[in-house]
Formats: C-alpha cells, sequence, structure tokens
C-alpha cells in the first residue's frame, strides 16, 4: 500500500477562525480507495478540517500544505477544490429557497464536467440521472423540483447531500457527522449510499463524534483529534475503544488557561 | 410650477369630450399643486429632472406597433400606440359577457356608470394621475358581466415609439361574482415618456388576477398606477415585475371597501446601471375582516437606486383586519442605494399587522454552498439572486408567464453580473 500514491496528504497544518487557532499541527495522508475515520470530542475541530480543506471564507490556513492528488489545494478557489474531486458533506446543509434542487445539481454537475472540457449535460439525459440518484438515496423525485433543502428534514438533507456525491463522483468525499440528527433507518439509508460508492479510486474522510455511524461504514483507520492535531490513530477497534472508555484518557492535561476558563 | 406641467395643462384645455367634468376637475387641483420638489414626501427619493428634461413630444401619425409574443399566452389584446387605442388590434368577437370599448362610445347609461367611476379609486394625491385624468385621450372601459368567468387573460400594452409621449387609461369593472386576469404592460423604445393608470373595480364575490409588467430600461420616463377598489369577498392577486430607468415610479392602492376582501401584492424590481424605480403601494382597510398579504423584493446592482414606500392604514371600524407586508432587498454594489419606508397606520384595535423591511447582501453561506459544488463565484452569484426573485415568479398563478418572465429576468442578472 505505501507505494500506491496519495490522494491527500496534510502536513502540519496550523489554521486559524477569527485570530483562534483551532488546528494546530495535524499530519494526514490518505491513498487512493481509503476510509479514514476521524473522531474527536467536541471542540477539537473536526468541522473546521472540512471548513479549511473547501476553502471557507473566514478559515485562515497559517502554515502547512496540503495536497489533492499532488496538486496544491490551498491555492485553489473552493470551486477549483470542488472541480479537482474534492466533496464536503455538511453537518448542516444550507437551505436556498428559490433555487430548485434540479437547478443546482445540474449547475453543479455542469461546472464540473465544464471543468474537465466537457459539454454540459442536456437537461432530459440529466433529469434521468438525477430520478436514478433520487431512488437511490430514497427521496420522493418530487424533491428535484423543491428549493434546495428548503423545508427538508434533518434526514432528507442528509440523503440529498448524499444524492449530490452521487452526481458529481468526487475523488475524496469528506463527511462532517453525517450522523448527526438521523434515526437508526436513516442513518442505515445514508450509510448504504456510501458504501455504494466506496470503490479503489474514491476515499473517504468520516468525521464523527460517535463510533455508531462506524458500524455502517467500515473505515480503515480510525484517528483521534482532538486540541486542533490528531493525538492516536488505529484501525477500526480504536472506534470501539472510544466508545468503551470515552475521549478523557486521550486528551493531555489541560492547560492552565483552560482550568481558569 | 414646471414648464412641462405648465404646457400639459396648456394642452389639456382645447379637451372637450364626455369626461370634460372630470378633466376640469383634475385641471383645477392641478393649478393648485407644487411641482414635486425633494421636500415632497411622496417624491423625496426620486427626482423630477427627466421630466423636466423630456423631449418627448405626442406623435399623432399613427405608428404600427405591436405588442410581444408571450409563448403560450393567448390573450385578448387591448393596445395602445402611442396613446391612441388601435382598434385593429382588437378581437372582433369577444367572448361572452365581456365588453371593450372606448368609452366616448359607450351608451349613455354606461356613460354615466363609468363616468361615476373614473377617478374615484385612483386617489387624486398623484400628481401625474390628475395629468392622466386631463390628457389621456382615449379612455377605454373594460367590463365583465355578472357571474362571468373570462378565461383568457386581457392584455393591456401601452406602446411607445422612440421620443414619444403618452397617457393612457383604462377602467375596468368585475361586476359580481365575475372572474377575470388583467395583464398591464409598457413597451417603450427610448427617450420616451408615458403615464399609464388603470382603474379596477372589483365587485363583491369576484375575482381579478392582475401583472403589471414595467420592464422598459434606459432612457424612459415611466410613470403610472394600478388602483383597486375591492368590495364584499371581493379577491386580487396582483404581481408586479420592474426593471428601473432614468425614471420609473408606479403607485399601487388597494381599498377594501367592503368586507372580507382578500389581496395579495408580490412585486419584484432589479435595477442596474443608473436606474431608478419608485414603488409606492398604498393599502386602505375602511372596512371590517379584510386580508392584505404584500411581498415586495427587490435587487440593486451597481449605481442604480430603488425606493419602497409601503403604506397600510387601517381605519378605526376595520377590526378582524389581517395585514401583512414583508420587504426584502440585496444590494449588489457599495453604491447601490435602496430607500425602503413601511408606513402602518392603525386605527382598530383588534387587527393584526406585521411588517419587516430587510436590506442584505448576498447570503455568503449559500454561496459557499455552491462553490463547494464546483459552481463558481460568479454563476453563484446569479443563481442566487435569481433565486430571491424566482421564489415570487413561482407563485404567479399563470404558468404561460412565469415561464415568459424567467429568463428574461435571467439575462436581466447576467448583464448586471459582468459590470
Amino acid at each position: 500500500m505505501s507505494n500506491t500514491k496519495s490522494l491527500l496528504t496534510i502536513k502540519d497544518l496550523h489554521a486559524s477562525v477569527e485570530e483562534k487557532q483551532i488546528i494546530k499541527g495535524l499530519d494526514l495522508d490518505i491513498k487512493p480507495g481509503e476510509v479514514h475515520a476521524i473522531m474527536g470530542p467536541n471542540g477539537a475541530g473536526k468541522s473546521t478540517l472540512g471548513y479549511v480543506l473547501s476553502g471557507r471564507d473566514g478559515y485562515t490556513v497559517d502554515s502547512g500544505s496540503v495536497t489533492l492528488d499532488g496538486e496544491d489545494l490551498l491555492e485553489m478557489e473552493t470551486e477549483d477544490r470542488a472541480r479537482a474531486g474534492l466533496f464536503l458533506a455538511f453537518q448542516y446543509p444550507v437551505e436556498i429557497p428559490g433555487v430548485s434542487n434540479l437547478e443546482f445539481l445540474k449547475a453543479s454537475v455542469d461546472a464540473q464536467r465544464q471543468a474537465r472540457g466537457e459539454d454540459a449535460i442536456t437537461s432530459a439525459d440529466f433529469l434521468k440521472e438525477a430520478k436514478a440518484a433520487c431512488k437511490q438515496v430514497n427521496l420522493p423525485v418530487a424533491f428535484l423540483k423543491r428549493g434546495v433543502n428548503e423545508g427538508f428534514s434533518g434526514g432528507e438533507k442528509k440523503r440529498n447531500e448524499l444524492m449530490q456525491m452521487l452526481l458529481l463522483k468526487p475523488k475524496l468525499c469528506i463527511l462532517d457527522e453525517t450522523d448527526s440528527g438521523l434515526d437508526i433507518d436513516a442513518l442505515q439509508v445514508v450509510a448504504e449510499g456510501v458504501n455504494s460508492q466506496r470503490s479503489a479510486d474514491r476515499s473517504f474522510i468520516v468525521v464523527t463524534h460517535y463510533q455508531r455511524l462506524l458500524d455502517y461504514i467500515k473505515p480503515d483507520f480510525v484517528h483521534v483529534l482532538s486540541d486542533g492535531k490528531i493525538v492516536k490513530s488505529g484501525d477500526a477497534s480504536l472506534a470501539l475503544e472510544l466508545e468503551a472508555q470515552g475521549y478523557a484518557w486521550l486528551q493531555k492535561e489541560p492547560a492552565e488557561d483552560e482550568l481558569e476558563g | 410650477m414646471s414648464e412641462w406641467l405648465e404646457s400639459a395643462i396648456a394642452r389639456a384645455q382645447g379637451i372637450n369630450d364626455w369626461l370634460a367634468p372630470k378633466r376640469a376637475h383634475a385641471l383645477e387641483l392641478l393649478a393648485n399643486t407644487k411641482w414635486p420638489t425633494r421636500k415632497t414626501e411622496a417624491w423625496r427619493y426620486t427626482p423630477l429632472r427627466p421630466v423636466e428634461r423630456t423631449q418627448a413630444k405626442v406623435i399623432s401619425d399613427k405608428v404600427n406597433l405591436s405588442p410581444v409574443v408571450i409563448a403560450d399566452l393567448s390573450a385578448i389584446e387591448l393596445v395602445f400606440v402611442n396613446g391612441q387605442f388601435d382598434q385593429a388590434q382588437l378581437a372582433k368577437a369577444l367572448p361572452e359577457g365581456l365588453s371593450i370599448s372606448l368609452g366616448s362610445e359607450l351608451g349613455s347609461a354606461e356613460k354615466a356608470d363609468a363616468l361615476s367611476i373614473f377617478s374615484t379609486i385612483k386617489p387624486e394625491r398623484h400628481i401625474f394621475g390628475l395629468v392622466n385624468d386631463a390628457l389621456a385621450q382615449d379612455v377605454v372601459v373594460v367590463s365583465v358581466a355578472e357571474g362571468v368567468e373570462i378565461t383568457q387573460p386581457i392584455r393591456i400594452s401601452s406602446l411607445l415609439s422612440q421620443g414619444a409621449e403618452s397617457h393612457t387609461r383604462v377602467q375596468v369593472v368585475l361586476s359580481a361574482g365575475s372572474r377575470l386576469t388583467v395583464i398591464e404592460d409598457v413597451q417603450a423604445q427610448g427617450d420616451s415618456f408615458n403615464t399609464a393608470f388603470v382603474e379596477y373595480n372589483v365587485a363583491a364575490n369576484a375575482r381579478l388576477e392582475h401583472y403589471r409588467f414595467a420592464l422598459q430600461t434606459g432612457s424612459n420616463v415611466a410613470i403610472g398606477g394600478s388602483h383597486f377598489n375591492l368590495h364584499d369577498h371581493a379577491k386580487m392577486n396582483s404581481t408586479i415585475v420592474g426593471f428601473g430607468s432614468d425614471l420609473s415610479r408606479l403607485d399601487t392602492d388597494i381599498i377594501h371597501a367592503g368586507e372580507f376582501a382578500d389581496a395579495k401584492l408580490n412585486a419584484m424590481y432589479l435595477l442596474d446601471g443608473k436606474e431608478l424605480f419608485d414603488l409606492h403601494a398604498t393599502v386602505e382597510h375602511a372596512k371590517p375582516n379584510g386580508k392584505t398579504e404584500e411581498n415586495v423584493r427587490c435587487i440593486v446592482a451597481d449605481r442604480a437606486r430603488a425606493v419602497f414606500n409601503g403604506r397600510i392604514h387601517i381605519h378605526r371600524d376595520a377590526q378582524k383586519t389581517l395585514a401583512e407586508l414583508n420587504n426584502r432587498n440585496l444590494l449588489l454594489s457599495d453604491k447601490a442605494e435602496i430607500n425602503t419606508k413601511p408606513e402602518l397606520e392603525i386605527y382598530a384595535d383588534d387587527v393584526k399587522c406585521a411588517h419587516g423591511a430587510t436590506v442584505a447582501q448576498i447570503d455568503k453561506q449559500a454561496l459557499y454552498y455552491l462553490q463547494t459544488r464546483g459552481v463558481s463565484r460568479s454563476k453563484a452569484q446569479v443563481m442566487l439572486n435569481f433565486g430571491f426573485i424566482n421564489e415570487l415568479i413561482d407563485l404567479m398563478p399563470n404558468a404561460a408567464l412565469a415561464e415568459w418572465i424567467r429568463p428574461i429576468i435571467r439575462e436581466r442578472f447576467a448583464q448586471m453580473e459582468v459590470k
């Protein structure tokens, strides 16, 4: 495995939000086809990592490097990162009333096709694909006509994220707390969708607080993120250990200022 | 008083027709009206310089112009060309229960009815409404008989050639229990000046579906109004779409003259360049149990200026009124301007009345979300702007009109982004 070229390489990443350092020296190497789970307590920087990798405004990289497929990810605009194959499934997908889901999905697919030098997909062909994707994630076709995520339940939003993933076929998917707010049935649907997309040339970062999701999406590696860096890595059994013991045993002695706070 | 108004008054003196008493009354009021300045509240943000400087002239020679074709819309066409009613463009046979006629050609009883309504729904405070009273040459009266539903929409088009001045006036009467759809549209070719006013009398249990498109841009001056009188259980649903021009001013007045009337007004305007659009919407709840829902959305780019004045007046007797006014604005540049003023006057104590006005820039979270899917920032902006307006377009009851206006608006957003 070590001979394979890495898909994502993060080296000594430091990043901050509004001058507050959140990521404090993070290293991660992901090869094609691998599923990495990132677990950690609240406030460890789990969601921040996804935002930093996708290039969200206000999330500043202070030092370190990130390459996707050998290219400098941090130099790219958000949309170019997506076109290069990065996909972030949001914990809280944004509602956009007035923009239909179908229009949004087609614009996304077209933008990425265009980046690859392909023509826009015809509306008829796209509708077929989108309907098939709806079916796969168990969303009624009527959701294509509704505003993006508008009035969707938590589970429907997550399934809508999954549908975007199916249509965009990214190389690297970051699932940010995809399990939050899902009941067990919805969780299964989402997990099955993710599993159906696992392949030798697609990798996943599964960010989660709980081990439960990992019963359904089996990771190759589990990392524990605490205070902005990875403090322990292991295989799937690490997740079970965490479930049993919590995070406290992995965290360093709290710093003085945190004690005071 | 301005030179322009003086010459308008002078031109109106010679007209002697069935509306003579109304015209004389308007002239009398005009003689006592001060030319609006920045100190005149109703015109505070809308300077009248483009009117003072207009070179537009009345063109009396016949010009052939026809309204734009709207796919899938089969309308009864009521066309004014440079202010003259073009009877040749009106269908020879109208549906039973519908009549469209020059007021001057009505029988004496109908004429008396028309006269009793003329200029009673449009408030006298509109200076250009008075100008229109005095100068509108061909006044057309549309009426629907009791209980009749006219399925084909009527489209009132005011078409202007380059440099033309026109004053058009229509009266629409829906008898009790009738149903009608009316589309108002002005299409001007530049350097023009027009006033276009329509008064609607909606009798008990009648239903009016109404659209007003003010899409002329550039060097046109367009001032007009749509005024509605709602009787018991009458319903209206109005959609206004406006682009700006050198000066575009629209007044709507909705009068709840009967109980249990129901009014919906959705207005959207999209301004670019140095355009100006001013919407003054007034709702008078004079009777109890009325309902009004108003949504006004505006997007202003570049150095354009938008004005919105939304007045809701709930009279002392108008108990159990439900009135809602929502105004949302998006500014696309630092130099763009929006002047918005909700004005609620409530004299009844058992009413529900809500209002809100927001001015914002584009939703950054939504922009980021679209970008994470590969959509470019500029394309994402167009999509979000469009979405903001599209919510109201989705509410348009007439599908053919919605399908027609969507690409026009999309095109306008794409242009806004280029700059």
